[in-house]
């Protein structure tokens, strides 16, 4: 018997963060499918009733439901022992990358459903931005691992690691590939080892060696 | 602006640093060492050429063209398994020297000798690993830097392989070379043309140093990357 509920579309990015962070704190949620492409139900009044905006993923958790994958992740990893740094400069850094991952890498959220689904949108620029989003990423990860760490914040994987994944484990979604990224590389195939970890379609699941 | 250069010899020699127009000989370097860990396979492109690198179980590094014969598919996009790299649609497994070991389908076949991948002339040289392009030199890659070199970051420069050479000051042609920065001694660069308006800076620090000394000087030689690369970018964009 479990508390928590996620609504969850398989093929979305942002749900996909939260399955994959269920699924690291080993926790269970009981699934309730929303037919988004090409049902179109995040805009049904019932669906609307929960999440007034259309926002995608919805956690009932502590009997509260929460939208969206930043305030659905940042409500999982509260209260657990290492996915959230209790040191406020530590803090700070998840709470930065947190951030980043719901601001500038949403153009490569938005560029991935105009190529995978024809949404509308600005096909070449948010493509640009989400590439330009993925080079930060790479720049920091960069100098973390001269630091001693593959992570983004301290010695181990944090909630910021699991916002920021999916953007680039997709990206050839988007048609970004991933030669450009040899930190981001490094980087994926120590999230993809982690106990726990599950794969998403578009993710080939080859880490485990 | 451009650094002092201790000059190159060997097995970097003249070619179209900048151009995809035609292949170029000698030696390309592709990615550092440390990016290749053991029982994996990254993507790598040179002069538009797409090629699948691998790392073997006992440590080898392979280049082949990114290019499964059965369908197509990218190498680049599967996985070693069992000393062999397995592509990610049916699973046909190639060893090192490019023939078709295993075919899942068919497990019981032993697949004709004809069956192989196009494995090219690859080499691992001062913390790089290098592909062969053209005919076979005659001599391994050589940077001219004496003594380990400990790899810093590769960074990817939306501008010609050419520019960002020129602007390192490495001599004209060249693909690698050690750079004098004072304070932060010999740096060895090596510049990989993608295409002909992109290429990969790969920078390593060399000579002594110890391991404290060595993080600092390291963050420092990431930093002028970084510098580099959006000074030449901004440069290119405005040209």
């Amino acid at each position: 018997m479990t508390d928590l509920v996620l609504h969850d579309d398989v093929l979305d990015e942002n749900c996909y963060r939260v399955r994959l962070f269920l699924s690291l704190l080993g926790r269970q949620a009981r699934m309730v499918a929303v037919n988004v492409v090409p049902g179109g139900a995040q805009d049904s009044p019932a669906f609307r009733a929960i999440s007034p905006a259309g926002v995608l993923p919805v956690l009932r958790i502590a009997g509260v439901e929460v939208c969206g994958a930043g305030a659905a992740l940042l409500a999982l990893a509260h209260g657990t022992q290492t996915w959230l740094p209790r040191d406020p400069g530590g803090f700070a850094e998840v709470a930065h990358w947190l951030e980043f991952a719901g601001g500038p890498l949403a153009a490569a959220t938005r560029a991935r459903r105009i190529f995978l689904f024809g949404e509308p949108g600005d096909r070449d620029g948010l493509r640009r931005q989400g590439a330009a989003a993925l080079r930060i990423m790479e720049d920091h990860l960069a100098l973390r691992w001269l630091d001693g760490s593959p992570w983004f914040v301290g010695d181990g994987p944090t909630v910021a690691d699991v916002a920021l994944f999916p953007a680039f484990a997709l990206s050839r979604d988007w048609e970004v590939g991933h030669e450009a990224f040899p930190a981001l590389r490094r980087w994926m195939r120590r999230m993809l080892a982690l106990p726990g970890f599950v794969t998403m379609p578009g993710i080939p699941d080859l880490g485990v060696v | 602006m451009a650094e002092r250069v201790q000059p190159a010899h060997g097995g970097a020699p003249a070619g179209e640093t900048g151009e995809g127009a035609t292949r170029g000989d000698g030696w390309y370097p592709l990615m550092l060492s440390m990016d290749l860990e053991p029982g994996t396979v990254a993507g790598c492109t040179v002069l538009g050429r797409d090629l699948a690198v691998w790392r073997d179980a006992d440590g080898r590094a392979h280049v082949w063209d990114d290019r499964c014969p059965h369908r197509g598919m990218r190498f680049s996009l599967g996985v070693v398994r069992a000393g062999a790299l397995a592509c990610l649609y049916h699973g046909w497994r190639f060893g090192p020297d490019g023939r078709c070991a295993h075919i899942p389908a068919h497990p019981d076949l032993s697949p004709p000798a004809t069956l192989r991948a196009a494995p090219l002339v690859a080499a691992e040289q001062d913390g790089l690993v290098w592909v062969a392009l053209g005919d076979t030199p005659a001599h391994g890659p050589a940077t001219g830097v004496a003594g380990q070199c400990v790899p810093v970051r590769s960074l990817a420069i939306g501008a010609p392989a050419r520019q960002v050479a020129q602007a390192i000051g490495l001599p004209a042609g060249s693909r690698a070379g050690g750079l004098d920065r004072d304070i932060d001694g010999l740096v060895l660069a090596a510049v990989l043309p993608v295409d002909r308006a992109r290429c990969m800076l790969h920078l390593l620090v060399a000579g002594p140093g110890g391991a404290d000394a060595d993080r600092d000087r390291r963050r420092r030689v990431a930093a002028w990357g970084q510098d580099l690369r959006d000074r030449v970018e901004g440069a290119e964009a405005a040209a």
